[in-house]
C-alpha cells in the first residue's frame, strides 16, 4: 500500500534485478508468476509427452499400435495428409492441386511488399496468381486433362475460395465505400441500407441462400456452379465489411486534400483514384489485413453448404471406421495448418500497425 | 477592351439559415491584385471559395474570365483550370513528392508529358527556391517550404488567376516572410491575385487595392493608401485598430 | 446531352437512375422467385406460420412438439439463439476480463500466460473448434461410465447437474428474479444519483433489496416444487441412463464453451486495448495523489478503460451473436437452423429468408441499443483531452 513506488532502481539494471521486478516484485506477483510457469510447464509436458515422446509416427501403425504408445497417433495424417490438402482431386494430378496452393501462397507473401503496394500493381499480381492457379487447378489446357470444380478440395479449395473472395470482393467494397461516401443522398442512403443489411446478417445464412435456396427461386441463366454462388455471397459479405473500413480511412484523409485537387482542375475520378484511395487504404492497412485475416477464418464455414474444404476433408479424414479414433490429431493437424496462415498474416498486421505509428510521430 | 478577370454581382450564400454573404458585387481587372481583410467569420474565405466553386452560392451571379460560373459542369472544369488556389493548410498530398504534387494536375488535366511537365515543376520550385527539395516528401518539409510548394503547385496549372486563403497563418512566425516574399515577386510579374490575409505590410506593399468585409458584406474599399491611413467607417477604423494596435 | 451538362438534373438523374436499377433488380429477382415457387406448387403467404411443422426439435427451452406451428418454432428458435448468445457473451466477457487484465499486467509471466491463450484461440476458425469440442463430447464414456466430478456426471449424452426438483416456470420465474435484483444492486451502487446518499442508508438500501430477492426466490421454489420428492436431486445412473438433475446437451456445452473461449480472445484484446487508452497522464496523477494501486486501478483505471472499450466490444457481442448460427453443424436449433428446417419442409423461400433477415435484423439492433445506451449514460461528458 505505498503510495509513491520508487522501485528496486539500483537493482534495475542487472539481469538478476529485471527478473526479480517482472516476476517477483511483490508476494501477489510471485504466487501469480508460480501459478503461471507451474500451469506452462505442465501443459508444455502434457502436450510434449502426447504429441512427441509416445506419439506414433509411422505410417503403417493403425488403432493397436498407437494405443500401446498411449500417445498422438500421428499415423493417420501420415496416411491422409493427401486426402486432407487435396480433397477428391485426382489422385495422379495432385502435383497440380500443390503448385497451386504455391502459387496462391506466393502471391500473398508476396503483396506483403511495400514496393508492390500501388493499386495497379498489387491488382496484377493477385490476377497473376489467381490466373496461375485456376490455370493449374482446372487444366483442359497445355496437355493438362480437365478437373471440374467439384473435384476440387481440401486446402487448395480453401485458397480459391479465399482468393477469389478477395478478388471479387475488393473492387465491390472499393465501389461500395464511395457510393456511401457520395454527396448525392439518395445514393448514400440506399448504398448505407444494403450495407447494414449484409453485415446484420450471419455470413453462414449468406451462404445457405446462396448456395440452397437460389436454385430454387432464380431463373436459371443467373445459376452457375454452386461454388461460384457461394463465392459470390462471401464476396459481398467480404465487401460490406471492407467498405466499412475503406470508410473509416477516407474519414482519416483531409477534407482539404480532395478541395486542393478541385481547385488544380483535376476531374472526380482521378481525385478519387489518385488522392482519395491511396491515402485511405494507408490509413486503413491494420483493419484491412485484419478482415482478410477473418474472411480466411470464416472460408471454413463453406462446409456448412457441403463444400469438401479443407475442415470437410479433414472431418473425412478419420470418417473411415479404420481411423475414427484419430479425431484429435486431424483436427489439431487442421487447426495448425489454419494457424500457420492467420497468424502469419496477423502478426505481419500488427507489424505494419506498429510501422506506421512510429512513421507518423 | 478585355473582360474583367473576375466579376461578381449581387452574390448570396447562406450555410442553412445563416447568411453568410450578403449581396457582394465585386469587378477585379486583369493583373490587379486584391487583399481582402477583415475579422473572422466576416466571409472573406467564403466569397474566395465561391470563385472556384468549392462553395456553391445561392444568389446572384459570378463570371470569371469570360465564363459564368453557373450549374453546368464543363464551366466549373474550365474555371478551375485558369483559377489556382493556395490554402491555409498547404493541403499539399502526403503520399506524393514534391515533384509529383506539381506534376500531377499538369498531366491529368492538361495532359503535358511526364518530362515537360516536370521541366516546368523545376521551373517553379526554381522560383520559389526550393529546387533541391523536389524528391522529398511534404511531411519531411517545414510550414514554410510546404506553403511554398503549395503555390509552386498551382503555378505549374498556368493559372490567370491565384486565390490565396489565408497563406501565412498556419506558420511559425519565422516562416512567414520566405512565403510574403514569393508572393511578392508573383505580384511584381502581374499575375492577377485575390489574397485574404492579415498581413497588412503585405497589403500596402503589393495591393491594388483593399476590401474590408464585415459580416457578409464589403463594407469599404480602396487603395491600400487611403483604407490604413484614413478608413471611412468605424467598423473599418476598430478592425484597423485592433489589428494594428498591437 | 445538354441535362447532362447540368449539375443539378445530372445529379438527380444519377440518383433516379442507380435506386431505380437497384428496386428493378430486387423486384425482379422476388417476382421470379414467386413466379418459380408457384410453378412447384408453393403459394407465396403467411399462412403456413399456423400449420404443424411435422418435425422435432433437437433443442428447446420451452416445451414443443412436431404438432407445433410454425410460428411457435421459429420463436422458440429465436429463443435458443438469445439463450445460447446469452451464455456464450457472458462466459466469453469473463474469460475475455481475466485474458485482458492478464496481458496488462505487470506480471510478466501473466503476460505470457495471456498472449498464448490469445494466439492460439483466435488464429483457429471458430467452427474448427466447435467440431473439435463437439468431437470431444461426443466421445465421452457413455452413461454407464460416466465420470463423476463434484455431483456432477459427464457421459457422451451431455453432462448432469445436481438440480432442484421444481416445475419449469418456477425455474424462469427465479432467474429473472435474480437477474432483476441483481440489476436492482448494480443500479443503486452505481448510479449518479444515489452518489450524495449517506453510506449507512445505501448499504441499508442494498441489504433490503438483497433480502427481498432472497425471499421471493425462496417463495417461487417453494411454490414450484414438486410434492413429495426432495428437493435437491443428484443425477444417478438408473438402468442404461442418467436420471435426475438437470443435463446439459453435448451440443449446447460444447459450442457455448467454443465461443466462449474464441470470443475470450476476441474480448480480451478488446479489453487490453481498453486499458492502453488509458494515458499513463492518469495513472500518474493517481499515484501523485496518494491512491493506493488497488485504488488507482478500482476508480481510475478501470473505469476508463471500460468506457474506452464499450463501442467496440458492442461490435464483438454483435458478432458472437451471430456465431449462435454455427449451432447448424453440431445440430443446435438455433434461429438461422429451425429456418433453414423450415424452407426445406414447408419451401416457403422468401417469406422465411424474410423472417431471417428480420430476426437478426432485431436481435442486433436491439443488442447494439442496449450497448449504446449504456455507452451513452456512462460516456465523459463534454471533448475530454486523453493524453
Amino acid at each position: 500500500m505505498t503510495a509513491i513506488d520508487t522501485g528496486p532502481v539500483p537493482l534495475r539494471a542487472t539481469p538478476l534485478g529485471r527478473i526479480r521486478k517482472d516476476y517477483f516484485s511483490s508476494p501477489l506477483s510471485t504466487a501469480v508468476s508460480l501459478l503461471c510457469f507451474g500451469l506452462l510447464l505442465w501443459i508444455g509436458w502434457v502436450l510434449l509427452d502426447w504429441g512427441v515422446l509416445r506419439a506414433t509416427f509411422s505410417a503403417e501403425a493403425r488403432q493397436a499400435e498407437c494405443r500401446a504408445a498411449g500417445g498422438a497417433c500421428w499415423s493417420v495424417i501420415a496416411n491422409r495428409w493427401r486426402l486432407i490438402l487435396f480433397g477428391l482431386y485426382p489422385y495422379e494430378e495432385q502435383w497440380r492441386s500443390a503448385l497451386a496452393c504455391i502459387a496462391v501462397i506466393a502471391t500473398m507473401v508476396l503483396s506483403c511488399i511495400p514496393f508492390l503496394w500501388t493499386g495497379k500493381r498489387i491488382a496484377s499480381v493477385w490476377a497473376l496468381g489467381f490466373a496461375t492457379f485456376y490455370l493449374l487447378m482446372k487444366g483442359g489446357l497445355l496437355g493438362l486433362p480437365l478437373v471440374r470444380e467439384e473435384q476440387w478440395g481440401g486446402l487448395a479449395l480453401t485458397l480459391f475460395i479465399f482468393t477469389a473472395t478477395a478478388i471479387i470482393g475488393m473492387p465491390l467494397a472499393i465501389a461500395f465505400a464511395l457510393l456511401r461516401n457520395s454527396t448525392l443522398p439518395w445514393i448514400a442512403r440506399t448504398t448505407g441500407a444494403v450495407i447494414d443489411a449484409v453485415r446484420s446478417l450471419p455470413l453462414i445464412s449468406i451462404l445457405f441462400t446462396c448456395a440452397i435456396v437460389l436454385p430454387f427461386v432464380l431463373p436459371d441463366f443467373v445459376l452457375q456452379e454452386k461454388l461460384y454462388r457461394v463465392i459470390a455471397g462471401s464476396a459481398l459479405f467480404f465487401a460490406a465489411y471492407q467498405a466499412e473500413i475503406i470508410r473509416g480511412g477516407m474519414q482519416g484523409v483531409a477534407k482539404g486534400q480532395d478541395e486542393a485537387a478541385m481547385s488544380l482542375g483535376i476531374p472526380y475520378r482521378h481525385r478519387v483514384a489518385r488522392i482519395l484511395l491511396p491515402q485511405a487504404f494507408r490509413n486503413a492497412l491494420p483493419a484491412t489485413i485484419n478482415q482478410f485475416v477473418i474472411t480466411f477464418m470464416e472460408t471454413s464455414l463453406v462446409v456448412v453448404v457441403g463444400f469438401f474444404e479443407l475442415l470437410s476433408s479433414a472431418n473425412a479424414a478419420f470418417g473411415t471406421s479404420e481411423w475414427t479414433f484419430a479425431f484429435v490429431e486431424v483436427y489439431v493437424f487442421v487447426a495448425f495448418l489454419y494457424f500457420i496462415f492467420v497468424f502469419g498474416l496477423s502478426r505481419y498486421g500488427a507489424f505494419l500497425e506498429r510501422r506506421m505509428a512510429t512513421g507518423q510521430r | 477592351m478585355t473582360v474583367p478577370a473576375i466579376s461578381i454581382r449581387g452574390l448570396q450564400k447562406y450555410y442553412g439559415t445563416y447568411h453568410a454573404l450578403r449581396s457582394i458585387d465585386l469587378t477585379v481587372r486583369r493583373g490587379e491584385r486584391i487583399v481582402v481583410c477583415g475579422p473572422s467569420g466576416s466571409g472573406k474565405s467564403t466569397m474566395i471559395r465561391c470563385i472556384n466553386r468549392l462553395e456553391e452560392h445561392d444568389g446572384g451571379t459570378i463570371n470569371v474570365l469570360g465564363t459564368e460560373l453557373d450549374d453546368n459542369i464543363g464551366n466549373i472544369d474550365e474555371i478551375r483550370r485558369e483559377v489556382g488556389m493556395v490554402f491555409q493548410h498547404f493541403n499539399l498530398f502526403p503520399h506524393m513528392t514534391v515533384l509529383e504534387n506539381c506534376t500531377l494536375a499538369p498531366m491529368l488535366v492538361r495532359k503535358t508529358p511526364l518530362a515537360e511537365a516536370e521541366a516546368m515543376a523545376m521551373k517553379y520550385l526554381e522560383k520559389v527556391r526550393i529546387p533541391d527539395q523536389a524528391d522529398k516528401y511534404p511531411g519531411q518539409l517545414s510550414g514554410g517550404q510546404q506553403q511554398r510548394v503549395a503555390i509552386a503547385r498551382s503555378l505549374c496549372m498556368k493559372p490567370e488567376i491565384l486565390l490565396f486563403d489565408e497563406p501565412t497563418s498556419a506558420l511559425d512566425p519565422e516562416m512567414i516572410s520566405e512565403v510574403l516574399d514569393v508572393m511578392t515577386s508573383l505580384a511584381s510579374e502581374g499575375m492577377t491575385m485575390i489574397c485574404v490575409t492579415h498581413e497588412m505590410g503585405f497589403a500596402r506593399k503589393v495591393a491594388d487595392r483593399v476590401i474590408f468585409m464585415d459580416r457578409g458584406e464589403i463594407v469599404e474599399e480602396g487603395s491600400p493608401e487611403d483604407f490604413f491611413t484614413a478608413p471611412k467607417t468605424d467598423r473599418g477604423a476598430q478592425f484597423l485598430s485592433q489589428v494594428l494596435g498591437h | 446531352m445538354a441535362l447532362l451538362q447540368h449539375q443539378k438534373s445530372r445529379n438527380a438523374l444519377l440518383q433516379i437512375l442507380y435506386v431505380g436499377v437497384l428496386l428493378a433488380l430486387v423486384v425482379t429477382a422476388a417476382l421470379t422467385a414467386r413466379h418459380n415457387l408457384q410453378a412447384q406448387g408453393i403459394l407465396s403467404g403467411w399462412n403456413f406460420l399456423w400449420k404443424s411443422t411435422g418435425w422435432d426439435m433437437t433443442f428447446s427451452l420451452l416445451p414443443t412438439s412436431s404438432s407445433d406451428p410454425y410460428w411457435w418454432v421459429l420463436l422458440m428458435g429465436v429463443l435458443n439463439t438469445l439463450f445460447l448468445g446469452i451464455i456464450g457473451l457472458t462466459f466469453a466477457t469473463l474469460v475475455g476480463g481475466l485474458v485482458g487484465l492478464a496481458r496488462v499486467s505487470d506480471n510478466k509471466a501473466a503476460r505470457l500466460l495471456g498472449t498464448i491463450y490469445l494466439e492460439i484461440f483466435r488464429n483457429i476458425p471458430l467452427i474448427v473448434q466447435v467440431f473439435f469440442w463437439y468431437a470431444l463430447a461426443n466421445r465421452l464414456p457413455s452413461p454407464r461410465q460416466a465420470i463423476e466430478a463434484g455431483g456432477a456426471l459427464l457421459s457422451n449424452r451431455g453432462i448432469y447437474l445436481p438440480g432442484l426438483n421444481i416445475a419449469g416456470w418456477s425455474v424462469a420465474a427465479g432467474f429473472l428474479t435474480l437477474a432483476l435484483g441483481l440489476t436492482l444492486l448494480l443500479w443503486l451502487a452505481l448510479a449518479r444519483r444515489f452518489r450524495r446518499v449517506p453510506p449507512v442508508l445505501r448499504r441499508r438500501r442494498g441489504l433490503a433489496v438483497m433480502l427481498v430477492t432472497l425471499v421471493t426466490l425462496a417463495a417461487i421454489f417453494f411454490l414450484g416444487h414438486t410434492p413429495g420428492t426432495p428437493l435437491l436431486t443428484l443425477p444417478e445412473l438408473k438402468g442404461l441412463n442418467i436420471r435426475g438433475g438437470y443435463r446439459i446437451q453435448p451440443e449446447v456445452y460444447a459450442l457455448a464453451f467454443a465461443i466462449a473461449i474464441y470470443g475470450g480472445a476476441y474480448i480480451g484484446e478488446i479489453v487490453r486495448g481498453g486499458f492502453i487508452a488509458v494515458g499513463t497522464g492518469q495513472t500518474e496523477a493517481a499515484k501523485a495523489l496518494g491512491l493506493s494501486e488497488w485504488q488507482s486501478f478500482t476508480r481510475i483505471r478501470l473505469p476508463l478503460a471500460i468506457r474506452a472499450m464499450l463501442p467496440i466490444l458492442t461490435n464483438q457481442y454483435v458478432w458472437l451473436i451471430k456465431a449462435t448460427t454455427l449451432g447448424i453443424v453440431v445440430g443446435f436449433a438455433d434461429f438461422f437452423m429451425v429456418v433453414a428446417s423450415a424452407i426445406t419442409h414447408s419451401g416457403q423461400t422468401l417469406e422465411l429468408i424474410g423472417i431471417l433477415m428480420a430476426g437478426f435484423l432485431i436481435i442486433n439492433f436491439s443488442l447494439a441499443a442496449v450497448m449504446n445506451r449504456i455507452n451513452r449514460a456512462i460516456a465523459l461528458k463534454g471533448h475530454q483531452n486523453r493524453s
